[in-house]
């Protein structure tokens, strides 16, 4: 045998076992992709997102209040996470860059993002809902908040420091103060990769459930005083999907549906612009 | 010895004792470096790799400042003063001593935004005079007839040559008293280049123009002076004529032979 007849089946070989396991990645996705679909709009109709939620066994309940505390608490988590995360990796690639300090903050950062959320949870459990005696709506976006911190944090960083040095350079080069570099032209210049680090950070504790267990609960009706407990898809999920009761698993199908799509959609959403960045 | 050329007209920038150690080193990349710029005229830089002529370049403008450590003496004279004082202000320096880099550095925005940059940098923010600055910029810097019918467009999407001549009208847009380039045609095209170097040629009854190249040909095509650096010192500063056909010192001459670089 040749050695371009070995290297053509080792090719082969390589691009079928390749092609092999991306197809059973893919499988498993549609898989359970497919499974929400049939259950999830089976369980669909105006009444979920109009009635708040009910006893078992009347069919009248609804996941209304749980969006609304599923946005509350993703919104307010977002409103301070988002701009501390990318205010600190801002910190990080422009003026501590290979500081000890800010080496410090990569290193725990990049632990904070390996960490179980639950155990985040227990954390603002004991730093927020024990002393306050109660569990509240707050506590649950301050969860949120420090798990979505360091994923923004870092990809900030990160994609601020792809951005070439000569463009800074030419920045100051035309007598530019720094703060303006960095929010006229870096800033620009890694857009659509600070704009992907936002939506994955909001994506990933959109679907956390465990951290929201131990600080903002659950209620079974609307509320929107983030001082009091707050309903969520996730622990609403959790709680009808393990109950007895057969509407409650319908409802408990169709927050995971509602759920998954506002997920997918928001990573979506992040793809479609970041392509739409690099075709211009 | 160095042969330093007298240059009896008036004198953009004199560097006096120029002594530069970058961060981290300990043995000086410039040494005791003293030459004159002439005005009004184009002065290049010419020496093997690691000669230093970058990172003179780059003390003109105080670019050394951007990264902790660097340590530098002596005095550069620019407008009656020592630009390398602790109380310079680099903001204002940096809008006099404008800079083109080896690679364009079109920002991330469109073609008249970047021409617009750095005048509004400037508080200029009159429509009318914003309008009339960048077209004469882009004109000056030969690029408006491909410009004008795109100038909302990303800037990004110019070729190469394009960007760097962008670049060239968003430096002299501000209206500077010298211009610095460093190496500014080594990622183009020979057409390109061409255009880059013709364009130079036309600046200099504006601006006074150092240019770092490697390139000889280029340094004999546009420059007025040549100044010949080796391993940190200015070996040879003469008018480039002479320079490339009789050079003074043994150096220059083995250099500009191809004998070693």
């Amino acid at each position: 045998m040749t050695y371009t007849q070995k290297r053509v089946i080792a090719n082969s070989i390589v691009m079928a076992l390749s092609t092999l396991s991306a197809l059973i990645g893919i499988g498993f996705l549609l898989w359970i992709l497919s499974i929400l679909i049939i259950n999830g709009v089976d369980a669909l109709s105006m009444t979920i997102f109009l009635e708040e939620g009910a006893p078992p066994g009347n069919e009248s309940g609804g996941l209304k209040h749980a969006l609304i505390g599923q946005l509350m608490l993703v919104g307010y988590a977002s409103a301070f996470g988002v701009p501390l995360g990318i205010m600190a990796g801002t910190y990080l690639s422009e003026y501590g860059l290979k500081s000890k300090l800010s080496e410090t903050i990569r290193d725990i950062s990049d632990i904070m993002m390996s960490a179980p959320s639950i155990v985040i949870g227990a954390f603002v459990y004991a730093i927020v809902v024990a002393p306050s005696g109660q569990f509240s709506g707050w506590a649950g976006s301050i969860a949120l908040m420090i798990i979505m911190l360091p994923i923004i944090l870092r990809t900030t960083d990160d994609m601020l420091q792809l951005v070439p040095s000569t463009l800074r350079e030419a920045a100051f080069a035309l007598g530019t103060p720094k703060y303006k570099v960095i929010t006229q032209v870096v800033y620009r210049g890694a857009k659509a990769g600070i704009l992907t680090g936002v939506m994955l950070g909001v994506a990933r504790v959109a679907g956390e459930t465990a951290p929201l267990l131990f600080t903002s609960f659950n209620d079974n009706f609307l509320n929107t005083d983030m001082s009091q407990p707050m309903a969520s898809l996730t622990v609403t999920m959790y709680n009808y999907a393990t109950s007895p009761y057969e509407d409650w698993q319908k409802l408990g199908w169709a927050a995971a549906f509602i759920l998954s799509m506002f997920i997918l959609t928001l990573n979506i959403l992040g793809r479609l612009f970041l392509l739409k960045r690099k075709g211009k | 010895m160095a042969t330093i050329v007298d240059i009896t007209e008036e004198q953009a920038l004199k560097v006096k004792n120029f002594e530069f150690t970058y961060a981290g080193s300990d043995e000086p990349n410039i040494k005791k470096l003293t030459m004159p710029i002439a005005k009004h005229s184009i002065t290049a830089l010419i020496g093997p790799s690691g000669c230093g002529k970058t990172t003179l370049l780059r003390s003109f403008n105080r670019m050394h400042d951007l990264y902790p450590a660097n340590r530098y003496s002596g005095e550069i004279i620019f407008k009656d003063r020592n630009i390398l004082t602790k109380n310079e202000d680099l903001i204002k320096l940096r809008t006099q001593i404008g800079m083109i880099f080896q690679k364009p550095t079109a920002f991330p925005m469109s073609i008249f935004d970047n021409v617009a940059y750095g005048l509004r940098l400037q508080g200029v923010k009159n429509k009318t005079e914003l309008q009339d600055r960048v077209e004469k910029a882009l004109q000056d810097a030969a690029i408006w007839q491909e410009a004008k019918d795109r100038l909302k467009h990303d800037a990004n999407g110019l070729s190469g040559g394009q960007q760097q001549r962008l670049c060239i009208a968003r430096a002299i847009a501000v209206e500077p008293e010298v211009l610095l380039f460093d190496e500014p045609t080594s990622a183009l095209d020979p057409i390109s280049t061409a255009g880059i170097e013709e364009l130079i040629v036309g600046l200099k009854e504006r601006v006074s123009i150092i240019i770092v190249t490697h390139n000889m040909q280029q340094a004999a095509r546009v420059s007025d002076y040549t100044g010949f650096m080796y391993l940190g010192e200015l070996v040879e500063l003469s008018p480039t004529e002479e320079l490339f056909v009789t050079p003074k010192e043994r150096l220059t001459e083995e250099y500009i032979t191809g004998k070693f670089g």
